[in-house]
């Protein structure tokens, strides 16, 4: 991994516009999207009518936005199972306080502006994020098993706040002054819906943080390579840490979405999605041992898992057939990229043996 | 009772040692050891309510309504969820075991896969009623209470296609779990009445796996395939108010029926208001109050008090009508 966080750096650093082996890997992506519109359209005249590609395009949303969280993890070369749990959480939250919440001891029930209660439940999500990487970075637990038993706690916490029910009034009174959850986090500006608006703010914001911050350069430094990194005076901890709260400040996005969308708050929502997130990260070209991903290719990740879901609903394909399809093409993805990387791995030591007795820079350029 | 007096003791001295706080439990936690159930008195012991996934607002009813008469006939009560897992199911079983628990009321997660767990529990001398679904043998269980979801699902439909009408057309079917035992019997139910009506056809089955976010994510998509179907199906409450959560965002609610089942209290809500054609409720909480009656009865005189080990309980059919009427799985009147 250390010659991919090598040749990410520079890329990053100096704008270089062309980064072969990035097209490639993204490209690859891109290719599986192309030929998954084209058989689907064939198969199916609904399929590209705009009304469907915007309710495909919504339920990819929800999926980019925690995988956007969920790459920052990766790159660092971490994991994050708890987003699906967390979603719930916030989700809840979010229905908790707006069906009005008993203050503790008192008999008084607050009904928090709507405002209030998107930025509690936000930073609710966050704040999973937060013991999820203090876990890590600190106590040094592996992500794995630090975000899978925030996972159970997240999921168990929801269950506690709802003692199992479903909060479904959410639009708010008028009289109490927290109308707005639904009208405008389901709102469609634009004639799109609000969640893909979300899903590009936050492409664009995060893909800015990793191309154009020392925290991004930091990340692909760590993910890379943690010990040099930190020999080189990158805070090592601080940027674990952060990632986590990235991706909890993602899934609480997300539960307010969903919540919005159903509209109703169960405890049960987003389950296993962080596993569709993790999907669409992989697809999109990232590594999981850290160090290599970038946005664009997360963004299309989503996009090839979720209108490949879609599609195979829309031409009806049995419920096992598509659970079988959709893993089959997440391996062959993933598979095709180990080959790749090996073919790369390989022509970047035929490059070091040819570079080192000649020293010119044309032998450099035309291996790649 | 000479059956009862000895586990009465075992199970008092498993207490005081503290084996009570039960792991798995995801309503209050040691609801074993704090509940107020008269100790060493007549009865008494704890009855172990295995159930399938408490955050369904029709489990979490099954589990209430035997916890509270558990407790009114003077038995302490634990309460865990397998959520359809056979293993989970089987630790949970050997848990109640090794905790020599008087009874086992028990929510089989699937009708094949738990007869080896029903069985383990009976051996050790423990005596297992079950409710809402059941097993695929007999005399193993003490008695299986079940509601008839067969002739739920048939009155569901009926009442379902008078209100589509007779000019007919397409519509789609939302399956639960495919492992699950319940969603075939609804769904051959509704097959069986909507069949014979040939103007009526099903363009499209989906599975939702009895979860309202699904419900609604692949009614959308469903709905792009068939953008003028006139009816939807679907094997359970959540599904149903998650596909019509889609068709109001589509703005097609009024073209399009829908019916459920369990009978939910949201679900009853959009009955009323006229969003969902009509609901079946499942007698969950009769079948359960029965169930633990039984489990008393039998942890007393050695026999249930019923003519049969398996019993069906009728489902009824919720419509505008009777919606009102209807307070959390419970009917008045």
């Amino acid at each position: 991994m250390t010659e991919t966080s090598a040749r990410a750096q520079p890329t990053a650093r100096t704008r270089k516009p062309v980064n072969l082996n990035a097209l490639l890997v993204e490209g690859r992506a891109l290719v599986a999207l192309v030929v998954i519109i084209a058989v689907f359209a064939v198969l199916s005249d609904n399929y590209l009518r705009p009304e469907n590609l915007i309710i495909m395009t919504r339920h990819v949303a929800m999926n980019a936005i925690l995988a956007i969280g969920m790459l920052l993890v990766i790159l660092n070369g971490g994991i994050d199972l708890s987003v699906g749990s967390t979603v719930g959480l916030t989700g809840v939250i979010a229905g908790y306080l707006l069906k009005g919440y008993e203050m503790p001891f008192t008999a008084l029930i607050a009904y928090p502006p709507v405002w209030v209660v998107i930025i509690v439940s936000l930073a609710i999500g966050s704040l999973v994020g937060l013991i999820n990487g203090l876990l890590v970075s600190r106590l040094k637990i592996a992500p794995f098993i630090a975000t899978l038993g925030m996972l159970y706690v997240a999921r168990g916490i929801a269950l506690l706040i709802t003692d199992g029910e479903t909060f479904t009034r959410l639009s708010g009174d008028p009289q109490l002054g927290n109308t707005g959850f639904l009208t405008v986090l389901a709102s469609q500006p634009l004639g799109i819906p609000f969640p893909i608006w979300v899903m590009v703010v936050f492409a664009l914001a995060f893909s800015l943080v990793l191309t154009r911050t020392a925290f991004g350069r930091w990340l692909y430094a760590t993910g890379g390579n943690s010990r040099a990194a930190e020999l080189s005076g990158v805070p090592v901890k601080k940027v674990q840490t952060w990632v986590y709260v990235a991706s909890g400040f993602c899934a609480g996005a997300v539960g307010l979405l969903l919540t919005a969308d159903l509209p109703a708050a169960t405890p049960q929502g987003g389950s296993l999605s962080e596993l569709n997130a993790i999907a669409a990260v992989v697809i999109g070209g990232a590594a999981l041992s850290g160090g290599r991903g970038t946005v664009r290719g997360t963004i299309i990740g989503a996009f090839v898992i979720g209108f490949l879901v879609d599609g195979l609903v829309i031409i009806g394909v049995s419920t096992f057939w598509q659970q079988v399809i959709k893993g089959a093409v997440i391996i062959i993805a993933v598979g095709i990229d180990q080959v790749q990387q090996m073919l790369t791995a390989r022509s970047a030591i035929k490059k070091a043996q040819v570079k080192t007795p000649l020293k010119t820079p044309e032998a450099v350029g035309a291996g790649a | 009772m000479l059956r009862a007096l000895p586990k009465v003791a075992v199970v008092a001295t498993a207490l005081v040692i503290g084996l009570a706080g039960c792991g798995s439990s995801s309503s209050d936690a040691g609801s074993g050891s704090s509940s107020d159930g008269g100790e060493g008195g007549a009865g008494g012991g704890t009855i172990s309510i295995i159930s399938v996934d408490q955050s369904n607002p029709y489990w979490k009813a099954e589990v209430a309504t035997a916890e509270s008469e558990a407790k009114k006939l003077g038995y302490k009560t634990t309460a865990a969820d397998h959520k359809n897992d056979p293993s989970t199911q089987n630790e949970l079983i050997d848990t109640a075991i090794s905790k020599k628990v008087a009874a086992i009321i028990l929510d089989p997660a699937g009708a094949d896969e738990s007869v080896g767990a029903v069985k383990k529990a009976t051996d050790a001398g423990i005596p297992v009623l079950l409710v809402n679904a059941e097993i695929s043998e007999q005399g193993i269980a003490k008695s299986q209470i079940v509601s008839n979801n067969a002739q739920g699902a048939t009155v569901g439909a009926q009442e379902w296609v008078k209100s589509v009408g007779d000019a007919g057309g397409e519509y789609v079917e939302l399956l639960g779990a495919p492992t699950d035992n319940n969603a075939t019997v609804r769904s051959d139910g509704y097959g069986q009445i909507i069949s014979q009506f040939p103007n009526l056809v099903m363009v499209q089955q989906e599975t939702a796996n009895w979860d309202r976010a699904e419900g609604k994510s692949k009614m959308e998509t469903m709905l792009s395939a068939h953008p003028d179907i006139i009816g939807v199906v679907a094997g359970n409450d959540e599904m149903a108010l998650g596909a019509i959560q889609a068709l109001k965002d589509a703005g097609k609610l009024e073209q399009v029926k829908v019916l459920g089942f369990d009978g939910n209290q949201d679900a009853v809500d959009a009955v009323s208001d006229g969003e969902m054609v009509a609901t079946v409720l499942q007698p969950i909480v009769e079948g359960t109050t029965e169930a633990v009656k039984q489990a008393d009865e039998f942890l007393k005189t050695g026999k249930t008090g019923a003519s049969s080990e398996k019993q069906a309980i009728d489902c009824v059919l919720i419509t505008q009508d009777n919606a009102a009427s209807l307070d959390n799985f419970v009917l008045s009147e």
